[in-house]
């Protein structure tokens, strides 16, 4: 199993190269390092996100409702920041209203015992309408959005830390953290055994809820994580902010190797997908291609990865049989 | 009580959809009226057809999100091709065509190369929608001729011709539940492998419900451009999840092989009635998604809960019959 | 001679440069039931796979009533009157008893009413048409398989393992069933584990191993010896019971009048070292005591003592904590995670003790030695369980209960579709363990097995405890208790 998962990941960061060539050759500005270095704030959020969603997916569930918890916790940090509370309070509300979010959605889907996928598109909405209501509360029309932040904190948006611009530095301390927690953990241990076999692992007397509900609340923190450097980002908390980031994070975990039957993914691959995914886009507009056609290409790219791996594994479920399986 | 509130799922909607229209009615005065009525059918029938599209899909145990797209791409198809001089029956065709073709797209990725129809579908959300941007330019497309807008307008009985198009549709979905085919369906989201097991041919009927799901979407696309007199760039966004909320309302199991056509038209009208209540009320639209969010979540943790609280009780009256001589052990002694 | 119903003449199967079956001759004739016997990975079920047409063949010809099998699908081979009843039935849950049987006809299900409740009554069954499948017990889905073999006019049964499910009782009444549709000209396939159960029924017996045939004959003229050195050589019958053996008089475990979902107020006490054979028929609530003591099911009355202690388990972890470990009767789904490396498995019960960062050397380590003791066939301790042989996936298990260093292990149907060779290893694994100490509680429904392992057997029926024997009693005894009560509360 782990020589395969190698193999994806080794495939992913080949496609990568591959991708920066190509563009390369169409846009030689495009490989200039400042260009690559810098190009990553505007994606870096879906990488955010798609980390600790990889999680939820390998412990057997699914999140939407991270696309609206983005800009839920940036407005709940920006009304915070609107009412005087300084800069460190005002982060603990957005963070804890991450937190929070991931904590319902646990909930609901274990009181309810439905598909996830359900539950989170229910709060999905009803995040994305708490967070345009309470814009509504402080006055803030919906394409400003609530600004009027501290210099300290839209500088961070800016900001650099050991020559990367501070987006990119979150996410890769982020996802080293998650890497770690995943691959290396108890923790992350238990969120591979009960995504492969929730039964199995409730008769082991693992704690099957626990585990999940930690996959949600991180998932939440990461959205909150994501919607205050976008807010730093553009110097204003929006209720769309997040928008953007559901379809390509979801692919970024899928591509990255995660099952969405749970039980198999890889914190680097999503890692690695993230950056191809990115680049992509980025690669594409400066390429002159209307973004419209790069939104296009991305749903695209999910679909063929994932027939390509369908198809691959379709090959490999004719040739495994080993004895003991026939039965 | 709790017995006929989860078993009979149906009827429980119906009265609480009466029992909200009825409150919003006290509130509003003039709220109550048929041409309310009428308003709440022509209002909801973009949804309706999405969800009764999707209703198959989501019987066989599968997803398809990308009602929304399909919805933009064959209105923008319907558009083009008006606006390009083609006459009306072509463009429909036409339209219907790009509907089926992209179903067709979801079924395959699903049925023939076996991705998870969420994955697929979700990347063809994207796509089909991407496909649209394309072909306009990202312009909306306008002044789409008045035989278009004639569909969507009250003509027959208060009915639109899109209007008595649905009923149709929906009578037809029922009617094939029932057939010996439209069993196939049910059963191949309840239970694949024995589907297989019996020879049911269960790829092909996978695909034909992704296929049966692109073509509502395009009579939607239809009925939108129809209603509206333009489609914009965000034609049919998000109406996917509203429609698969509309369905889990009205009792249709996302576990497959369980629901009923008219747990399909009921949840439709709930969603809708409560849209058309809150214009009614003069609660800005803003708090639309809010109100609706929290009230689906509210809708599955009771139903949750009731489904638990059920299978708790039925649990429990297994064992307690358990004790005394069970059917089994019985077959057991007539044949000994 | 009789006329041949189906044939399978030299069928091979490749699975990619794996070959599972190579050069196969299997017939089956009018009138006679033709027993199919192999150890696990012999290719029993990919054999009768080719001839139901779910599997197509690599090479040979495959032929239902004198025609081939074109094209091979499983709607083909039922439509030329060939039936497969597959190990667990297939059944729609959400749809009623008559549509569960009708699916998949020419016509709607409402047109062959009169024929199915015909076909009911005449196998001597009660069963509702209008019951929804979810509802009914194995046995009964059992039937419903079969129900959908006789209104396809089936001329061929295949039965896989149908008795696996089905208590000493109701597989008397599956044979009485068997024998009335060989007496009206049915050909059928018997696949089992069992020799005696093969015994009873069949006319012919073919052996599979390896991919090859290496018996065939009828079943009057093959004796025990015979059919199971063909099947494995090397082993020709199951290991004795080791006679004499001294239990400890330390009681570990104590239940008094507990009562839970299933079965009342039962009494029970094991001791240290002790092997307690826990029987009866399915559904007497044996599986449904283990549970309610590791704490997967609510207790509504009695009391237990672990150690002389009160022991309360409200979740398994608690269990595990206090030395009481279960493994459960259904080893795919609530056992082993199928996907995952074998050490993984092996520590699954005491991820709790695991340090926060993990040292997977040590677990690969820790599972060497159970691979030695236990004798795990296997290339690394990174390889997933589902590439293991079911005897060997059991072994797995074993490991993984062993891990968490039990005062007392509840084993329910530890050799369920497990062959003969690995079911002696795994005895001897429960001997050994009871030697060193450790207290085992083994449920099963196969009195033999009880018998052959049990320092004590209990006994229940209807939920209720009907008695306790000594070691060495005789299966006769057992099932008298096991039935005998039940048809008292009927009465």
């Amino acid at each position: 199993m782990k020589k395969l998962i190698l193999r994806w990941e080794v495939l992913l960061l080949a496609l990568l190269a591959l991708e920066l060539i190509i563009f390369g050759m169409i846009n030689p500005r495009f490989l200039r390092p400042s260009s690559l270095l810098f190009g990553t704030s505007d994606f870096v959020q879906v990488g955010i996100v798609a980390v600790p969603l990889t999680l939820v997916i390998i412990a057997g569930g699914i999140d939407v409702s991270f696309a609206s918890t983005v800009g839920l916790c940036a407005i709940t940090f920006g009304i915070a920041n609107f009412f005087g509370l300084p800069l460190a309070a005002s982060l603990t509300v957005g963070f804890a209203t991450g937190a929070l979010a991931g904590l319902l959605n646990a909930t609901i889907i274990r009181l309810t015992r439905l598909q996830p996928l359900v539950v989170t598109l229910g709060s999905l909405y009803m995040f994305s309408g708490a967070a345009t209501v309470l814009s509504g509360v402080v006055g803030a029309n919906g394409y400003e959005g609530i600004g009027g932040f501290p210099a300290a904190f839209t500088g961070l948006g800016y900001a650099q830390m050991f020559g990367l611009p501070m987006p990119l530095f979150v996410f890769l301390c982020f996802s080293a953290v998650l890497l770690v927690l995943l691959h290396m953990t108890r923790f992350g241990r238990l969120v591979f055994q009960i995504g492969q076999n929730e039964d199995a692992a409730r008769h082991s007397g693992m704690p099957v809820f626990r585990v999940q509900m930690w996959t949600y609340v991180l998932t939440g923190l990461a959205a909150a994580l994501a919607g205050l450097l976008l807010s730093a980002y553009f110097g204003s908390a929006r209720v769309d902010l997040g928008g953007a980031t559901l379809l390509p994070a979801i692919t970024a975990a899928v591509l990255g190797g995660a099952s969405i039957y749970g039980g198999k993914g890889s914190v680097l691959g999503t890692i690695i997908a993230t950056f191809v995914i990115g680049y992509l886009q980025q690669g594409l507009q400066m390429s002159g291609v209307p973004s419209q056609i790069s939104s296009a290409l991305s749903g695209a790219l999910l679909v063929i990865v994932v027939a390509f791996r369908h198809g691959l594994a379709l090959l490999s479920a004719i040739i495994p049989v080993r004895p003991g399986q026939t039965n | 009580m709790l017995n006929w509130i989860a078993r009979d799922r149906v009827a429980t909607l119906l009265l609480v959809t009466i029992a909200v229209l009825l409150a919003v009615g006290a509130a509003a005065p003039g709220f109550l009226a048929p041409s309310t009525a009428t308003m709440i059918w022509s209002n909801g029938l973009v949804l309706m057809l999405i969800a009764l599209g999707v209703f198959p899909v989501i019987l066989t145990r599968n997803i398809d999100v990308s009602g929304g797209s399909v919805l933009g791409l064959s209105a923008v198809t319907l558009g083009l091709s008006l606006n390009a001089g083609f006459a009306m029956p072509v463009a429909i065709a036409l339209t219907l065509g790009a509907g089926l073709a992209a179903g067709a797209v979801n079924g395959v990725l699903v049925a023939v190369l076996g991705v998870p129809s969420i994955v697929a579908t979700l990347g063809t959300l994207g796509l089909f929608r991407g496909v649209m941007l394309i072909a306009t330019g990202g312009e909306w497309i306008e002044e789409l001729p008045e035989t278009l807008k004639a569909l969507g307008a009250k003509s027959i009985g208060g009915l639109s011709v899109m209007g008595l198009c649905t009923m149709v549709v929906i009578v037809a979905v029922w009617a094939f539940l029932r057939a010996r085919r439209g069993r196939w369906v049910m059963v191949v989201g309840d239970n694949r492998a024995a589907a297989r097991h019996l020879g049911l041919p269960v790829k092909r009927i996978e695909f034909l419900a992704f296929v049966w799901g692109g073509g509502m979407a395009a009579l939607a696309g239809i009925t939108f451009a129809a209603q509206i007199g333009f489609v914009p760039n965000q034609a049919g966004t998000g109406i996917e999840l509203r429609a698969i909320a509309a369905l889990v309302l009205g009792g249709i199991s996302l576990l497959g092989g369980v629901g009923t056509v008219a747990g399909v038209v009921i949840g439709v009208i709930f969603f809708t009635s409560i849209d058309t209540a809150l214009v009614f009320l003069k609660i800005p639209a803003y708090w639309n998604d809010l109100i609706g969010g929290a009230m689906l979540l509210t809708v599955l943790l009771i139903d949750g809960r009731l489904r638990i609280a059920l299978e708790a009780r039925d649990r429990a009256a297994r064992y307690h019959r358990g004790e005394a001589p069970t059917p089994q052990s019985k077959t057991l002694e007539d044949a000994a | 001679m009789k006329p041949t119903l189906a044939e399978l003449v030299s069928v091979s199967k490749n699975y990619g440069p794996v070959a599972v079956l190579k050069g196969v001759d299997f017939s089956v004739r009018k009138g006679e039931v033709h027993a199919l016997l192999g150890g696990n990975g012999a290719g029993k079920s990919t054999l009768m796979k080719i001839l139901a047409g779910l599997v197509p063949a690599t090479g040979g010809q495959v032929q239902i009533g004198g025609a081939a099998l074109s094209p091979a699908t499983p709607a083909q081979a039922q439509a030329m009157g060939l039936y497969l009843v597959p190990q667990e039935a297939h059944i729609f849950p959400n749809q009623s008893v008559l549509e569960n049987v009708c699916i998949g006809l020419p016509q709607a299900a409402s047109a062959y009413r009169s024929r199915v409740k015909d076909l009911i009554a005449r196998m001597g069954v009660t069963l509702r048409l209008e019951t929804k499948a979810a509802t009914l017990e194995i046995a009964d889905r059992q039937i419903v398989e079969i129900l959908r073999g006789l209104i396809r006019d089936a001329k061929v049964l295949i039965l896989d393992e149908p008795t696996s499910a089905l208590t000493p009782h109701e597989v008397d009444t599956l044979f009485t069933r068997m024998k009335s549709l060989r007496e009206s000209g049915h050909g059928l396939v018997f696949i089992s584990h069992k020799l005696h159960e093969l015994r009873a029924v069949s006319d012919r017996i073919t052996v599979l191993r390896d991919g090859f045939v290496v018996h065939s004959a009828e079943m009057a003229q093959s004796t025990d010896a015979e059919i199971l050195a063909a099947m494995s050589p090397g082993v020709t019958a199951l290991n004795d019971r080791v006679e004499g053996k001294i239990v400890s008089e330390e009681k570990v475990l104590q239940l008094s009048h507990l009562s839970g979902e299933g079965f009342v107020d039962i009494s029970l006490e094991v001791h240290r070292g002790e092997v307690l054979g826990l029987t009866g028929v399915v559904g007497a609530g044996r599986t449904e005591l283990a549970e309610t003591l590791v704490g997967l099911r609510p207790r509504s009355g009695g009391e237990v003592l672990l150690e002389g202690r009160p022991f309360h388990a409200t979740k398994p972890s608690d269990a595990v904590k206090q030395g009481i470990v279960h493994l459960s009767e259904d080893r795919q789904q609530y056992g082993l995670f199928l996907e995952a490396p074998l050490y993984w498995n092996t520590s699954s019960f005491v991820y709790h003790r695991l340090p926060f960062f993990l040292r997977p050397g040590r677990e690969q380590t820790r599972f060497e030695t159970y691979r030695k003791s236990l004798g795990i066939k296997c290339a690394s301790a990174d390889q997933p369980v589902n590439s293991l042989s079911g005897g060997n996936q059991q072994k797995v298990l074993l490991s993984k209960c062993l891990a968490a260093e039990p005062k007392l292990l509840i084993l329910d149907e530890p050799t369920r579709g497990v062959d003969v060779g690995a079911r002696n290893d795994i005895y001897r694994i429960i001997e050994d363990l009871a030697a060193a100490g450790t207290s085992v509680i083994v449920i099963s429904s196969d009195f033999d097995e009880v018998v052959r392992l049990s320092d004590r057997i209990a006994v229940m029926a209807g939920g209720h405890l009907a008695g306790e024997l000594p070691a060495g009693a005789s299966t006769d005894a057992i099932g008298q208790l096991a039935f005998e009560s039940k048809e008292t509360t009927h009465a």
